[in-house]
């Protein structure tokens, strides 16, 4: 029965991808620049979030860039990231494929490594992780931590107030009544996460996390460290999943926007 | 004008662990409890969520989880011959309040008693003689570890806590404290991690001889459903745990391991926001008849009770005996009366160790009871011929935090301010562990709780005043544990510099200033001698039948451990008791 309810839903996501790459196609998004995300690690805060063993430099980046446009040493991973996820990192806006851009690098490292080895089980990604080399799957990690998380340019549906108002609950105190601590108690006050382990859900796709939610309910996931949030999910029901994953979808996520590098403002003059 | 409520079955004075253990069990045996509690409702979901709790300043520094001085304090002075003064603001110790009681702000190190602890008196006396306990008011618990050990067993189940056994039903197991009682059953939960300066204290713990082991946490380490069918959840070691609450579900507390599941109960009631002013008597003296308290408006309330549980914090217990005239006060000039008699604490020294660049703490990562621990100093666990003292304590290389404002180590001879200073807390924040000696405390005569003659608190009752001062024995005790820690820090790899504090230093008075532990203990000491104890050995006051009382007010003399394990053992020993016999027929449980 578990089986069978992963398979349909991993069948319904390649489904709603195919459909969706046209529009992120339509969108005009383009890849960052090379030399922007290189001007963006002089902030610190960018730094950290794209530092997996080391910090990365040119040739790191460069190859994360070749990774996600499909090129590897392998000979490619088969499938280039940005099919799915896009070549801004912003998913084809389906909801059926996560966000990357500006995500913790060592998180989206440590995804690939347990796709690869299994500890993430996933029809799709963990052929395409195998055939990646380690320093790939941390250059391509690296490289679209480096990007900023900018807000989406695109539509939600029409919800119930009250569901929103639920899920923004949950979020920010959790329920006494049911169990369930905060989501801010790790993702942090904005829901922007907490490099270099925890993602941000402000402003990712809605369908995306809770179907995530509901995976780690049935213990389909169970890859984080301490398997929290199996214990969470489970205290979850299908509606409280849904209003908290429609809540944070709806949240503007500032981290990385506008980051500056560090010494430009001004300071004020001595009297 | 004082307003009479209906009659309950049972009036629980506190809302902590001892407090809402009480309300379950005896709600689930049918009784219909009233709980009163002096603080605010709060829960760990709504009130204790990260980042808003995790804010040193307020919680830390601030204390705002704990008892406000300007309503509820005590005076204090080191002998009899001092005029004690009120302590105005919280220092050597943390009580707390609002639900959960001091089980919201504790770091969950969860011991359990050696068996010769519960019975120091005839143990000590047996192996060394009678001389050696000279000029002490040592006592046998008056019940034993195996009496005790079901009970100690549940409490493991209620928080789920995590450790290696030492001792599985006379077993000696690998990797366990050696020392321990016989546990029934394994600990519930596997041990928690051990960052590196850990594994450096345990491997050279080994070399030395010595039998480290995994600090018992009640910081839970996955998922797990207590006794109760509460779910708690894994900790994810932030680094907040003493004196914040835990928004993670991860360390084992009376809200959600307890008060979750009695809350809806139809014998269940909670009064917030309620002081307890005064325990009532019957006309004859010879039973309580309920509580008077003033209610959140501001009334003067009596609530009628067939049985009255005293859960309030152990110093509080012994002032509301005192306050009501529940049984004799002690005098300290003829040694006679029970109620404030043999007050102990806890003593403590410690050790710093300054690692070099080879092995990095990164003590931002830590929980409360991340700890690696050995008790080859505890207790009787070593040969006291000739040392000039009994007990001892454990020695625990702990991490529980890296906050910003508090933890600053830098190693001796390190000026207080300025440039080296800031140099020092640089270099070497992330690259240092403190030792613990956590060292028991001998019950004497002169240490003691009375009324103070002069002082008020806001109600208008004398405040308890607390005489005490570090006893010799425990001063040797202190040196010598702390000399075992040294001697272990100096011989750990990679050391660049080791630093002590000893608290019981000889020739330094106890002050209630600097942070020491929230151990008080005794006051209102179990027994089964009338002349030594208030309570008899299942908790029951010899004076009043009806009145039963917990928490670590109960303890003869202070073990060499946190006393939450062994105080909660206790509350399901009186539990079981009034459950089981006292509740179908009351009357005194043993002959005075």
């Amino acid at each position: 029965m578990k089986l069978a309810r992963t398979a349909i839903l991993a069948i319904a996501s390649a489904g709603l991808g195919s459909v969706a790459v046209v529009q992120a196609q339509d969108s005009g998004a383009e890849a960052p620049e090379m030399n922007e995300l290189e001007r963006r690690l002089g902030v610190d805060s960018v730094l950290f979030n794209a530092t997996i063993e080391e910090e990365p430099d040119d040739d790191l980046l460069e190859l994360g860039r070749l990774v996600a446009m499909g090129s590897s040493e392998n000979g490619g991973s088969g499938m280039a990231c940005i099919t799915c996820h896009g070549v801004d990192g912003q998913g084809d806006g389906s909801g059926a494929f996560p966000r990357l851009d500006g995500q913790p690098g060592w998180y989206m490292y440590k995804q690939l490594q347990d796709y690869a080895s299994g500890d993430r089980p996933n029809r799709v990604m963990s052929g395409i992780a195998q055939r990646l080399t380690e320093r790939e799957r941390e250059a391509v990690s690296a490289y679209y931590a480096a990007m900023a998380a900018g807000d989406l340019d695109r539509a939600h549906g029409d919800l119930e107030g009250t569901l929103l108002q639920w899920g923004g609950q949950l979020a920010a105190v959790g329920s006494a009544e049911k169990g369930i601590p905060a989501c801010v108690n790790c993702h942090g006050p904005q829901g922007t996460g907490l490099p270099p382990s925890v993602p941000y859900l402000a402003g990712q796709y809605a369908g995306y996390m809770e179907l995530q939610l509901e995976l780690w309910k049935e213990g389909t996931r169970d890859n984080d460290s301490m398997d929290v949030m199996s214990t969470i999910a489970n205290k979850m029901t299908e509606e409280d999943m849904r209003a908290v994953s429609e809540y944070y979808a709806r949240v503007s996520n500032p981290a990385g926007e506008g980051a500056e590098p560090a010494g430009e403002y001004d300071l004020p003059s001595a009297e | 004008m004082v307003t009479e409520l209906p009659k309950t079955d049972v009036v629980i004075v506190g809302a902590g662990w001892t407090g809402l253990a009480a309300a379950k069990e005896l709600a689930d045996a049918g009784q219909r409890c009233v709980v009163i509690e002096r603080g605010d409702w709060r829960h760990d979901a709504s009130n204790f969520g990260a980042p808003e709790e995790h804010d040193e300043l307020k919680y830390a520094r601030r204390k705002e989880h704990m008892i406000d001085t300007p309503i509820k304090t005590l005076s204090f002075r080191n002998n009899s011959d001092q005029t004690a003064l009120p302590m105005r603001r919280l220092g050597s110790f943390l009580p707390g309040k609002g639900l959960g009681g001091a089980g919201i702000h504790w770091n969950g190190q969860l011991w359990r008693p050696l068996p010769s602890d519960l019975e120091m008196r005839s143990h000590y006396t047996e192996r060394y003689g009678e001389g050696i306990l000279d000029g002490m008011n040592i006592q046998d618990w008056g019940m034993t570890y195996d009496e005790l050990e079901p009970h100690l067993d549940f409490f493991d189940r209620v928080c789920g806590t995590s450790g290696v056994a030492g001792n599985l039903n006379g077993e000696t197991q690998e990797g366990g404290n050696p020392f321990e009682g016989p546990r029934s059953a394994d600990y519930p939960n596997p041990p928690m991690k051990a960052s590196p300066p850990l594994q450096v204290f345990r491997d050279t713990a080994e070399q030395m001889g010595y039998n480290p082991f995994h600090m018992p946490s009640a910081n839970v380490t996955r998922a797990y459903e207590n006794a109760y069918g509460a779910q708690l959840h894994p900790c994810t070691y932030c680094g907040f745990c003493e004196r914040f609450g835990c928004g993670y579900f991860a360390k084992a507390d009376p809200i959600i391991c307890i008060y979750d599941v009695v809350k809806d109960h139809e014998n269940f009631e909670l009064r917030m926001n309620s002081q307890v002013l005064r325990v009532e008597k019957s006309s004859d003296g010879k039973t309580a008849t309920g509580v008077t308290y003033i209610d959140e408006d501001g009334r003067e309330v009596f609530q009628p009770a067939d049985t009255v549980c005293l859960n309030a914090y152990a110093l509080w217990n012994v002032h509301l005996m005192l306050v009501s005239g529940l049984g004799t006060p002690y005098d300290p000039q003829t040694g006679e009366g029970t109620v404030g008699r043999n007050y102990a604490y806890q003593t403590i020294a410690a050790a710093g160790v300054f690692f070099d660049d080879n092995v990095w703490s990164n003590p931002f990562m830590g929980a409360g009871a991340l700890g690696m621990t050995i008790d080859d100093f505890n207790g009787d666990n070593f040969d006291h011929t000739d040392l000039g003292f009994v007990g001892g304590g454990y020695i625990s290389a702990n991490q529980t935090n890296g906050r910003p404002i508090n933890y600053q180590p830098t190693p001796p001879d390190t000026p207080s301010w300025g440039a080296e200073w800031k140099q020092a807390v640089r270099e070497n924040y992330l690259h240092h562990v403190g030792i613990v000696c956590h060292g028991s405390s001998v019950a004497v005569p002169g240490n003691y709780l009375d009324l103070d003659p002069t002082y008020k608190d806001a109600y208008g009752q004398p405040l308890l005043r607390m005489t005490f001062d570090f006893p010799e024995n425990d001063r040797k005790m202190s040196a010598y544990v702390l000399s075992k820690a040294e001697e272990i820090a100096r011989n750990m790899d990679h050391v660049r510099a080791v630093s002590t504090v000893n608290r019981a230093a000889e020739g330094e008075s106890y002050s209630v200033v600097p942070y020491q532990t929230t151990h008080n203990t005794g006051g209102a000491v179990i027994g089964s001698d009338p002349a030594t104890s208030v309570v008899n050995r299942y908790g029951q006051m010899w004076d009043h039948h009806n009145v039963f009382v917990f928490g670590a007010c109960l303890f003869p003399q202070n073990l060499g451990y946190n006393p939450t394990g062994p105080l909660m053992g206790l509350a399901y020993w009186t539990l079981d008791h009034m459950k089981n016999d006292y509740l179908q027929n009351p009357r005194p449980l043993m002959d005075a």
